[in-house]
């Protein structure tokens, strides 16, 4: 299932540069859970709290980590922490899946667009049009 | 998974044409910060998630892409993503191209041709999208109606043309898209 690198001997061949990135991610290459797009925006939980409503406390967490959680603090889209911690957008959502899965994060998926599921609404279309009138 | 009410929403527009017509020049010309850069590993024989247990090898490229936001309400949030020109791979990257709003091809009237593949992406997944014409490399000579011949245009798909530095021409560019989309029966409904 999820493949790990030998930490001892990274590869490097033409595309070495990708090794690096997997290393923070302990050689995951796929995130838990696939349900995270580009424009997923993430929020930082403001008093994260178990099921059973006891403050959870963040676990043994990576500096990359700690930067998402710290940059969440202002609603930010997927891609923007991928920018923001200038690694790959599928690396990024490895990190994004574990701080989602503690409680830590909060994701909300984009609005449903697409022409196969009707398109948007027109409510939707009106907002975007009215604020692009501002720009 | 856990939803948050209090973030805004987002929809993303696609802005895509040949290598160097300007469509990083545009996204960052409505965006409200400058334009963002990431990048994504992509296998050329499969982009699936799962596949990416293939990477190191040679199948594997990356695709790097401008973006920026504009930030419509408090509840919604619009990012436009500047597609690579010249790479052919983007149209792999399913998360990308999936649920976009609609999409903008950006065209130079001396080289229609490199925006041809964009066009026809476009088609063929049943994102509505506009033309620009962009002109910061000099004076368009060519109408409206030998541009929309050459780019074998259907007749409904919106064409401007204008300056993609120019702020007021990329929100002309988009509000136009936004009316095409208000106009596709889809959304009517
Ligand atoms: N003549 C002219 N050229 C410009 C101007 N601004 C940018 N360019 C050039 O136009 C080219 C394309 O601009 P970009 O907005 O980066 O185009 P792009 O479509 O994002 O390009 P790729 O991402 O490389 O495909 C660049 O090589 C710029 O140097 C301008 O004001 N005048
Ligand atoms: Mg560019």
């Amino acid at each position: 299932m999820t493949p790990y690198w030998d930490e001892e001997e990274p590869e490097e061949d033409a595309a070495g540069t990708m090794v690096r990135p997997y290393t923070i991610t302990h050689g995951r290459t796929a995130p838990e859970r696939d349900d995270f797009s580009l424009i997923t925006v993430l929020t930082t939980a403001g008093e994260p709290l178990d099921e059973h409503g006891v403050p959870l406390r963040a676990g043994r967490l990576q500096p990359e980590h700690r930067m998402i959680l710290d940059r969440c603090r202002r609603p930010a889209a997927v891609a923007e922490v991928a920018a923001g911690l200038d690694l790959p957008v599928s690396v990024t959502k490895i990190l994004l899946a574990d701080l989602v899965g503690q409680g830590l994060l909060l994701a909300r998926a984009p609005l449903t667009v697409a022409r196969a599921s009707g398109g948007a609404d027109m409510g939707l279309l009106a907002a975007v049009r009215d604020g692009l009138r501002r720009l | 998974m856990t939803t948050s009410q209090t973030a805004p929403a987002a929809v993303k527009i696609l802005v895509a044409g040949g290598f160097g017509v300007g469509k990083t020049t545009l996204v960052g010309a409505v965006s409200e910060v400058a334009p963002l850069r990431t990048e994504e590993y992509l296998t050329k024989a499969s982009v699936g998630v799962d596949d990416l247990a293939g990477i190191g090898q040679k199948d594997t490229t990356t695709v790097a892409l401008d973006f920026g936001r504009i930030t419509v309400s408090p509840e919604l949030v619009v990012y436009l993503f500047g597609t690579p020109g010249q790479e052919r791979f983007w149209f792999m990257w399913n998360d990308l191209v999936n649920g976009a709003l609609g999409g903008v091809v950006i065209a130079d009237t001396r080289r229609l041709d490199t925006s041809f593949a964009s066009i026809d992406f476009f088609e063929s997944r049943d994102i509505p999208f506009v033309v620009a014409i962009n002109c910061f490399h000099g004076h368009n000579t060519r109408t409206a109606e030998e541009i929309r011949a050459a780019l074998d245009l259907d007749p409904h798909v919106p064409l401007l043309i204008g300056d993609v530095r120019l702020r007021p021409f990329g929100r002309d560019v988009l509000l136009a898209l936004v009316d095409h989309l208000m106009s596709l029966p889809a959304a009517a409904g």
